[in-house]
C-alpha cells in the first residue's frame, strides 16, 4: 500500500509538471494584459501538431523540435497579439474574452480543415518507456518533460527577475500606469509577453506530444485545467502557477486513486472553489 | 429607436436563414436521410461511418457481381431502377441536433427513411422525432440496449446491442475454462463514462452476478482524461483475473499506454469499440496486440466468406485504407432499407414499415457472420445479430471466438510487458 | 436605463406581433426549431445578464442551473407523475436555493476569480449527475411520450405551441430584467458592477443583492431548462449541463451588448440562427468550415464592435436621434 501511494505520488508529480508549464503561460498573458487567453489550449495543439509534422515529414525527434515548437508558437502569439487582440484591449473585458474565444474555434477548425479530426501519434520517440527506480514506475518521456518544466520555468524566473525586459514585464503587470509612466513601451511589452506566453505552451505541446495523442481539439480539458490552475496560484504569479500545476497534478491523481476516478476532476475544482473561499485572491495572487 | 434596429437585425436574420434551410422538393430518387457525428469531437468517427454508407449506396445504385441485395442490378429494380440517394445531416454529437436534423431531412429533404447515429443518445432523440413523423428509421451503428426496448413502431435496428456484445464476453470466459481449463473468477470493469460506457458497465455487473463472477472494481472516467495513471493504480490495486472495458479511442490509446507503463496486464483484456477504431493500430501499434475486443466484422471473415474480401476490395479501391467495423455496421443499412422498400413498391411510411417487419436477408448476403437479419415483431430487433471476438495479433484483428469459427487460436493469459518484442 | 419613450414601446410591439405572426407564416419546421432555440437562448442570455450585465457577476457555469432545471423537472415527472408546470417551478426553485448555496461563499470573490469558481461549479455539477444512478447517470432520462396537450406540456403534432411558449417565456424574462433595472434594485446592481466599496459607501448590502440577482437568474434559466426538457424529451449529463453552452451564453450576452434588457435578444439572434445554418449548410461535409466561418466572424465583431451588436444599434439610433 505505501508504494502503491508513492507511485500515485510520482504519478501525480508527473503530470503535475505538465499543467505548470501550460499554465505559466498563460498566467503571464492575464498578468500583463488581464487577457483571459481562451485560445491557448489551441497553442498548446498546434505545439503538438508542429511537433508531430515535423516527426513525420522529416522524421525529427520531438525533443529536438522544442526549439522550433518555441520560435513558432511565439511567432503565432506576437501575430495574433497585433492583429487581433491589441485591437480590443481598450474594450470592455467581455470583448477580450470574446475575441480570444472566436480565435480559438477558428485556429481550431482550421487545424480540422487542414488534418483532419483523425487523431495522431508518435509511435516511435526517441524517448520512451519506463524507468524503474526499486518498485516505483517512471515513465520516460512523463519524467523529461516534468524536467523540461522545472527548467524552462527556472529559465522564465531568472528572465523576468533579471533581465531589462524581464522586469518592464513584471513591471507591467504589477502596475500598468506607473509602468507607462516609467516610460515602459507597453504595447511592446504586451506583444512580447503574448508571444512568449503562446512560446511557453508550445514546448508543452512538443513535450506533450511525445506521449499523448494529437487532434484539433486536444486543447480542450488541458487548457480548462490550467485556468484553474491559474487562478488557484493567483492570476499574474507565475510562482503560484507553478506551484499551484504540481498541487492540482497530485489532488487529481491521489483523489481519483483513494476516492473515486470518475471524481478526479470535480474533487480539483472543489480544491480550487475552498482555497479561493479561504483567499479570495488564489495561493499567491496579489 | 433602438427596438427598430432591432426588428432590422431580426427580419434580416430571419430571411437570411429562411431561404437558407428551404429546399426543393423535386424527387426523382429515393432519398434517405442519414444523421452522423461529422464535426466535433467525435468526427473521425462519424466520417467513417459516412464511408461505409456511401459505399453500400454505390453498390446498389450500380451494377456488381456480389452477392448482396440489389447489388446485381441498377437501383432498386421494382421502383423502375430508382436511384438511392443519401442526404448526410451533420450532429456534431448533441442528442438536439439529431432531433432537429432528423426533423429537417424529413420535412425540407422529404426523406422516406432514416439511418445513423452511431452515438445512442443521438438515435434516441432522431427516432424519437422519426417516430413521431412517422418514418421509419434503420439502425445498424448505436448499440444502446434501451433503443430496442421503447416499443416504437418505426424503429428497427440490425447491429447487436451491448447487452449480446457483454454476454458474449462471458460466454467466451465460459468456453475458455470449457475448452483451454484457463479459470477466471475476478473481473474489473472499466468504462468511459457516458451513456455508451455506463450501459455497458450495468450490461457487465449484470452478467457478472448472474453467472457467477466478482467484480473487484467498477471505474468510471471522462474520456478525454489528461491522464489516466489513478484510474490504472486503482486497477491494479483490485488485483483482477480479467478487464472488461468499455471506451472511444481517444481513451484507448491513453490506457493502453499507461497499461504498459505502469506495467498492469491481467489474464486478459477485453473491450468494447475503442480499440477496433481504424486509428487504434496506427497509433498504438505493436503494444495493441493480445488485446482481445468484441466485433461484428473482421477482415479474417473472408477467409469463410469471400463476399468480405470482395467488399473490402471496393472499399480500399474508393478509400485507401480497409474497411473498419465502424464502417461496416453503417454498410449494412442502405441494404436493409433498400431491401425493404424494393420489396413495397412503394416508398410510403407504412408499405415500408411493412416489408421491413417481414425481412429475411439470408446469412450468405451480409459481410457477418450472421445467420441473416430477421426482426423481432415487437421489438424490431435483428434476432440473428451477434458478435464475435476478435484479438489483435501481429498488429492484425483475428477472429478468435466463437472457437468454431475462429480464424486464429486465442493467446491467453495476456504476456506480460516486459518479455515481449 | 430610462423609461420606454413610446416610440420605442411601439416599435416593440411591432417585433412582438411579427414573432407571433412569424410560425403562422411558414411550416418550415426547421425554420420553427431555429426560432425555439433563439428564444431558449434569447430568455437564458437575459437571465444571465441580471446576473452580469447588471450586477457584474460574469458566470461561466450557468448550464448548471439549465441541467439542474431540466433533472428536476423530469425526474418528478418519471418517478412520481408529477405535472411538468410543477415539475418547472420546483425546478425553478431548486436552482435558485443551489444557486444561494454557493452564490454566497463565492460573493466576496473578484472579476476572473469568481467566474473562474462558476466553471468549476458547473463542472462539479455536471460530475455529479453523471454519476449520480438516482438519475440516471450518464444514460440520462427519457421522457415518457404522454398524450399531449397544454397540462403535458408536450407536443407531438406540431412546434407551435412550443414556440408560443418559449416566447412567452422569453418575454417574461424580458419584463423581469426590465423591471429590475428601472427600480431600486437595478441601481443598487449597476452600483456593486462598478465596484464593491463604492457600495458598501453607498449603505448598499451587497451580498443581499448579490443573492438576489443570482436567484433571479438561476430560477429563469432553470424554467428554460424544463422547457428544453419537454421539447427534446431526452437529457443527459452531457446535453443539458456543458461546459460549452454556458460559454455560447456568455458569447451571446457579450456580442448583443452586455447591459442592456435586449443586448442578448441581439445577440442570440445572431448567433442561434449562424450556428444552425452553418452547420446545415456546411456540416455535413465534416470539414469543420462551417465552424472555421463562426470562429471568424466572432472575432471580427469583437473586433470592430466591442460594445456589442446593441452598442451598434443604440449609436445607429442616437444618431438617427
Amino acid at each position: 500500500m505505501p508504494e502503491q501511494l508513492l507511485q500515485q505520488i510520482v504519478n501525480g508529480l508527473l503530470i503535475g509538471f505538465m499543467y505548470a508549464l501550460i499554465a505559466i503561460g498563460l498566467t503571464m498573458i492575464w498578468g500583463v494584459m488581464n487577457i483571459v487567453n481562451f485560445a491557448h489550449g489551441d497553442f498548446l495543439m498546434l505545439g503538438m501538431f508542429t511537433s508531430f509534422w515535423l516527426y513525420t515529414l522529416y522524421g525529427l525527434d520531438p525533443l529536438f523540435s522544442i526549439p522550433i515548437c518555441t520560435a513558432l508558437l511565439f511567432v503565432v502569439g506576437l501575430l495574433i497579439y497585433r492583429f487581433i487582440v491589441s485591437k480590443v484591449m481598450r474594450g470592455p473585458m467581455l470583448a477580450q474574452l470574446v475575441v480570444t474565444f472566436g480565435v480559438s474555434i477558428f485556429i481550431a477548425n482550421l487545424a480540422v480543415y487542414l488534418w483532419t479530426p483523425d487523431f495522431r501519434l508518435i509511435s516511435k520517440p526517441l524517448l520512451s518507456g519506463t524507468w524503474e527506480i526499486g518498485s516505483i514506475l517512471l515513465s520516460i518521456p512523463k519524467t523529461v518533460a516534468s524536467i523540461g518544466s522545472i527548467v524552462t520555468s527556472f529559465f522564465l524566473f531568472l528572465f523576468l527577475k533579471k533581465t531589462k525586459t524581464g522586469k518592464a514585464i513584471l513591471a507591467t503587470e504589477m502596475d500598468r500606469e506607473a509602468a507607462l509612466l516609467m516610460g515602459i513601451n507597453t504595447e511592446r511589452i504586451n506583444s512580447l509577453s503574448f508571444g512568449m506566453g503562446a512560446a511557453l505552451v508550445g514546448i508543452a505541446g512538443a513535450f506533450l506530444s511525445m506521449y499523448y495523442y494529437i487532434y484539433p481539439q486536444v486543447g480542450g480539458l488541458f487548457s480548462l485545467i490550467a485556468f484553474v490552475v491559474v487562478a488557484l496560484g493567483g492570476f499574474g504569479s507565475i510562482e503560484g502557477a507553478f506551484i499551484a500545476g504540481i498541487l492540482v497534478g497530485l489532488v487529481q491523481t491521489l483523489g481519483g486513486f483513494f476516492f473515486d476516478p470518475s471524481y478526479k476532476y470535480a474533487i480539483v475544482f472543489l480544491i480550487y472553489l475552498v482555497t479561493v473561499w479561504i483567499r479570495p485572491q488564489g495561493l499567491l495572487g496579489w | 429607436m433602438r427596438a427598430k434596429g432591432f426588428i432590422i437585425v431580426l427580419c434580416s436574420v430571419l430571411l437570411v436563414f429562411f431561404l437558407a434551410v428551404s429546399a426543393d422538393a423535386q424527387q426523382k430518387v429515393i432519398k434517405i436521410g442519414a444523421v452522423y457525428p461529422l464535426t466535433g469531437n467525435i468526427a473521425s468517427t462519424g466520417l467513417d461511418c459516412k464511408r461505409g454508407v456511401e459505399l453500400a449506396v454505390d453498390i446498389i445504385n450500380g451494377k456488381y457481381d456480389l452477392n448482396l441485395p440489389l447489388a446485381k442490378e441498377e437501383g432498386l429494380p421494382n421502383l423502375g431502377n430508382a436511384k438511392l440517394e443519401v442526404v448526410f445531416a451533420d450532429t456534431k454529437g448533441d442528442p438536439r441536433n439529431g432531433m432537429s436534423e432528423a426533423e429537417r431531412l424529413v420535412a425540407q429533404e422529404k426523406v422516406v427513411a432514416m439511418i445513423g447515429a452511431y452515438q445512442s443518445s443521438v438515435t434516441k432523440t432522431a427516432s424519437q422525432a422519426t417516430e413521431r413523423l412517422k418514418i421509419p428509421y434503420v439502425c445498424s451503428d448505436s448499440s444502446s440496449p434501451t433503443l430496442t426496448e421503447r416499443g416504437f413502431k418505426y424503429f428497427f435496428r440490425v447491429s447487436p446491442h451491448d447487452a449480446i456484445f457483454a454476454h458474449d464476453q462471458f460466454m467466451f470466459l465460459k468456453d475458455l475454462e470449457k475448452k483451454y481449463g484457463q479459470k477466471v473468477s475476478t473481473i474489473a470493469v472499466l468504462y468511459e463514462n457516458t451513456e455508451f460506457g455506463s450501459n455497458v458497465g450495468k450490461e457487465v455487473n449484470k452478467y457478472a452476478k448472474e453467472l457467477g463472477y466478482k467484480i473487484v472494481a467498477d471505474v468510471s472516467y471522462a474520456a478525454n482524461a489528461t491522464d489516466v495513471t489513478s484510474e490504472v493504480g486503482t486497477l491494479i490495486k483490485s488485483n483482477p483475473d480479467v478487464l472488461m472495458h468499455a471506451s472511444y479511442i481517444t481513451d484507448a490509446i491513453l490506457f493502453t499506454k499507461t497499461f504498459k507503463e505502469m506495467n498492469f496486464s491481467p489474464k486478459g483484456i477485453m473491450t468494447f469499440a475503442g480499440y477496433i477504431e481504424p486509428a487504434y493500430l496506427p497509433a498504438i501499434k505493436s503494444d495493441g496486440n493480445y488485446i482481445v475486443i468484441r466485433s461484428t466484422f473482421a477482415l479474417d471473415l473472408a477467409k469463410n466468406k469471400p463476399l468480405v474480401g470482395k467488399v473490402n476490395e471496393l472499399f480500399k479501391k474508393k478509400y485507401g485504407i480497409d474497411m473498419s467495423e465502424n464502417a461496416a455496421r453503417s454498410f449494412t443499412a442502405p441494404f436493409v432499407l433498400a431491401d425493404a422498400i424494393n420489396r413495397a413498391k412503394s416508398t410510403k411510411p407504412e408499405d415500408i414499415v411493412k416489408a421491413l417487419l417481414a425481412t429475411n436477408i439470408p446469412g450468405d448476403q451480409v459481410i457477418y457472420p450472421w445467420q441473416g437479419v430477421k426482426f423481432d415483431p415487437k421489438s424490431h430487433q435483428n434476432i440473428y445479430a451477434r458478435g464475435t471476438l476478435v484479438q489483435i495479433l501481429d498488429q492484425q484483428y483475428q477472429t478468435v471466438w466463437p472457437f468454431d469459427a475462429a480464424a486464429a487460436k486465442v493467446v491467453w493469459p495476456f504476456p506480460a510487458w516486459k518479455g515481449r518484442k | 436605463m430610462q423609461r420606454l419613450t413610446t416610440k420605442q414601446t411601439s416599435s416593440a410591439a411591432v417585433a412582438l406581433i411579427l414573432l407571433i405572426a412569424f410560425p403562422l407564416l411558414t411550416e418550415n419546421s426547421t425554420a420553427h426549431h431555429v426560432m425555439i432555440l433563439f428564444f431558449m437562448f434569447a430568455m437564458m442570455g437575459v437571465a444571465w445578464n441580471i446576473m452580469g450585465g447588471y450586477a457584474g457577476m460574469f458566470s461561466f457555469g450557468q448550464v448548471a442551473f439549465f441541467g439542474i432545471g431540466a433533472y428536476t423537472s423530469s425526474f418528478l415527472l418519471i418517478t412520481y407523475q408529477v405535472n411538468p408546470w410543477i415539475g418547472m417551478i420546483a425546478g425553478g426553485l431548486v436552482a435558485a436555493l443551489v444557486a444561494a448555496a454557493i452564490g454566497y461563499p463565492c460573493s466576496n470573490l473578484r472579476g476572473h476569480y469568481f467566474a473562474i469558481a462558476t466553471i468549476a461549479f458547473g463542472e462539479i455539477v455536471r460530475t455529479h449527475f453523471n454519476n449520480w444512478k438516482l438519475v440516471g447517470g450518464a444514460e440520462g432520462l427519457s421522457l415518457p411520450m404522454l398524450d399531449g396537450g397544454f397540462r403535458d406540456f408536450m407536443f407531438h403534432s406540431s412546434k407551435l405551441p412550443y414556440y408560443y411558449i418559449i416566447l412567452a417565456f422569453l418575454l417574461i424574462a424580458i419584463i423581469v430584467c426590465y423591471t429590475i433595472s428601472t427600480t431600486k434594485m437595478g441601481y443598487y446592481f449597476r452600483a456593486i458592477k462598478e465596484g464593491h466599496d463604492v457600495a458598501r459607501v453607498l449603505g448598499i448590502n451587497v451580498a443581499w443583492y448579490r443573492l438576489v440577482a443570482i436567484m433571479v437568474s438561476a430560477f429563469l434559466t432553470a424554467m428554460a431548462g424544463t422547457f428544453y426538457a419537454q421539447y427534446v424529451l431526452y437529457i443527459d449529463p452531457e446535453s443539458v449541463m456543458l461546459l460549452s453552452v454556458s460559454i455560447q451564453l456568455v458569447l451571446i450576452c457579450m456580442l448583443g451588448g452586455a447591459g442592456s434588457v435586449m443586448g442578448p435578444v441581439i445577440g442570440a439572434a445572431i448567433l442561434i440562427p449562424l450556428s444552425e445554418v452553418t452547420r446545415i449548410w456546411l456540416g455535413h461535409k465534416g470539414t469543420g468550415i462551417d465552424m472555421l466561418i463562426y470562429g471568424f466572424l466572432i472575432t471580427l465583431i469583437s473586433v470592430y464592435q466591442p460594445k456589442g451588436v446593441w452598442g451598434l444599434i443604440s449609436a445607429i439610433g442616437k444618431g438617427k436621434g
